[in-house]
């Protein structure tokens, strides 16, 4: 069975984040693996340890700092890894990063494809069905358990709908993104994080990929960062219960219309 | 010159920072309240495999550089100071003397499930009336045939009652002083080997200490570890050095530990209808603090970087520990001001950092003896 995780490095939800300008932003030095992708690379392990065979790759597209979540996935586990970077690839969106991904993915023989739900950045959860779409290849979304059959040709996933669980089957190869729940994702074992500081990543580039900047260029725009309006503070009702009741009431009709 | 941290190092230690925030932080509080060793935590941790970062690969080690063991060493103790100590009691000083001197046999005995987490080792040098002054050790060793007999009672004995195996400074003629020392090996299954009393402590509280009694125990010759007789304090010399690097970024990490949690603090509490942290004797606590830090920092990575390079750095090692560690009283002191009377309450964090930074003043030597000695070095005209 050979599995491929998608990972990105996004800035850990502890990072001090600033928009310098309309468009840009001042991001803390403070990078994480996706807190969804981790789902996703623990699922491969299991998966691989389950059927007893097969690899786990990990992929990522990203400069410099995107090869600590490559690093990440080797310590927890991952037999290989890959890094795509070019100049070009400064500016992406889920399109250009789908694109490029599939790209990689074509001529290679993958069984499953995991990824997380999406990036905790930009929160678009475009990029893995995106992928599956270019690649002609089912996909189902926020897994939150995954059974891959005996002959190794069906996969049975579940999702957390309202109010119950959704059983859903698909043929393999699919696509797969992880939901948070779908497990416990472990902690890298002093070996495995030796073998990730030692691991040399393999880098491709966009001609070693036979595509053109022009090919991937993105769909999308980003018009403008603004940070959310500061929350006035706290109010407290004075008053004794249940008078804080009416006033309360009074304030969220008259004052803030809510009601 | 360079001097920074390679990717590697940077990699591997924001992933030793996941593993403590991960599983060690939920538990600090619990584990100092609850003042005692974490059997549980202890294995899950072990299965990791850090213990071996400091031993060969050929007995399940890791064989890691020392600048890397460094990083593990400042990380652990921004979690539990009893686990850590446990920790790295087990990685340096316990199993020091088995790892280096230890025959094939000792070695696959001892430190081979030391390494896994399955026995607890320690180092005992302290006894009740001698500490820093080693030439004070009253604990005999005896030659009687093919066997050393073991005569005498050690105290403030880091994991005394959970020790499987113990290394023992001992003397074979007390009035020959430092000359007479040496290690030697006892295990706990061995005849006249007790645990005496457990010792209530004011901080590190999760990591048991005790007392040890030594009644006629025999041990087989090659338990003695060293190669040559009356060299014991040398081989202990050349590994403080890395005792005392690691006791300074442990105080290091417990610093800035304290005054992060003060910084948050700093930044809510409101008197007079401002943040406290708008004040500007406030600012002044976090500015000197925030010297102090870097300059003891980044000289505790300077001597790792000479212990790794092969540099005599005694005295240097000896000048890390001592002001890593007074930057360290310092800061959990100003921790506490910062959070005014809260700080009193057992509640809030910095009653905890202030009771656990007072080990270092002992770990690693004493300051009063490391001031006289390095006083006299400085003056000594060559």
């Amino acid at each position: 069975m050979h599995i491929l995780v998608l990972v990105k490095q996004v800035p850990d939800t502890e990072a001090i984040i600033r928009a310098q300008s309309d468009t840009q932003l001042d991001i803390e030095n403070k990078y994480a693996l996706n807190f969804f992708d981790e789902f996703a690379v623990e699922e491969a392990l299991r998966i691989k340890e389950r059927v007893g065979e097969g690899t786990v790759a990990v992929l990522t597209l990203g400069s410099k700092k995107a090869a600590d979540a490559l690093r990440r996935g080797i310590a927890m586990g991952a037999d290989e890894a890959f890094q795509i970077e070019d100049p070009a690839l400064e500016e992406v969106d889920g399109y250009t990063t789908a694109r490029v991904l599939a790209k990689f993915v074509e001529g290679r023989d993958y069984d499953l494809i995991l990824c997380g739900k999406q990036a905790i950045d930009d929160d678009s959860g475009a990029v893995g069905p995106a992928l599956a779409q270019f690649l002609g290849i089912p996909y189902l979304t926020s897994i939150v358990e995954l059974k891959i059959a005996a002959d190794k040709r069906e996969a049975r996933a579940a999702r957390e709908i309202e109010g119950g669980r959704e059983i859903v089957t698909c043929p393999l190869p699919a696509l797969f993104t992880a939901q948070k729940g779908l497990n416990e994702p472990r902690i890298p074992q002093v070996a495995g994080v030796m073998k990730a500081m030692k691991a040399q990543i393999e880098k491709i580039d966009l001609k070693a990929l036979g595509l053109t900047p022009e090919e991937v260029g993105p769909k999308t725009k980003i018009v403008k960062y603004y940070p959310p309006k500061k929350r006035p503070p706290v109010k407290m009702i004075e008053e004794e219960f249940p008078k804080n009741v009416e006033v309360l009431v009074k304030i969220l009709r008259e004052q803030e219309k809510v009601i | 010159m360079e001097f920074s941290f390679t990717e590697e190092q940077e990699f591997f230690r924001q992933t030793v920072r996941d593993t403590i925030d991960r599983m060690i932080m939920p538990k600090v509080q619990q584990l100092d309240e609850g003042e005692e060793f974490d059997f549980d935590l202890w294995h899950e941790f072990a299965k990791l495999g850090y213990l071996g970062i400091r031993h060969p690969e050929k007995y399940g080690g890791m064989d890691l550089d020392i600048i890397s063991q460094m990083i593990f060493y400042e990380e652990l103790f921004r979690g539990d100071v009893g686990f850590a100590m446990t920790v790295t009691m087990q990685i340096l000083m316990g199993t020091y003397f088995v790892g280096r001197f230890g025959t094939d046999q000792i070695k696959q005995k001892v430190l081979v499930p030391a390494i896994k987490g399955e026995k607890i080792g320690t180092i005992c040098f302290t006894e009740d009336q001698s500490g820093s002054d080693l030439a004070g050790t009253r604990t005999m060793a005896a030659l009687d045939g093919d066997e050393w007999v073991i005569n005498g009672t050690k105290m403030w004995i880091t994991n005394a009652p959970t020790c499987n195996f113990c290394t023992v400074l001992a003397t074979t003629d007390p009035n020959q002083g430092l000359k007479a020392l040496n290690f030697y090996l006892i295990e706990e299954d061995m005849p006249g080997f007790s645990r005496g009393q457990r010792l209530k402590k004011v901080g590190s509280r999760s990591s048991t200490t005790g007392e040890l009694i030594f009644d006629n125990v025999r041990i087989p010759k090659d338990y003695l570890l060293g190669e040559e007789l009356g060299k014991g304090v040398r081989y202990a010399g050349e590994i403080l050095n890395e005792v005392r690097v690691m006791t300074g970024l442990a105080a290091c990490a417990i610093a800035k530990m304290a005054m992060d949690d003060a910084k948050q603090y700093a930044n809510r509490r409101i008197a007079f209808g401002n943040p406290i942290a708008q004040y500007q004797l406030i600012r002044s606590k976090f500015a000197n603090f925030w010297a102090w830090y870097e300059a003891a920092r980044w000289y505790c990575y300077r001597c790792a970087w000479m212990i790794q390079e092969g540099i005599p750095c005694l005295n240097e090692c000896m000048l890390a520990k001592m002001f890593a560690t007074e930057m360290c009283l310092s800061a959990v002191d100003e921790a506490t001001r910062i959070y005014g009377g809260n700080a009193f309450a057992m509640e809030y964090p910095p009653q905890r950092y202030f009771r656990d930074a007072r080990f270092l003043l002992y770990g690693g030597g004493c300051h009063e003896v490391l001031q006289d000695y390095l006083g006299r070095m400085y003056l000594r005209e060559d």
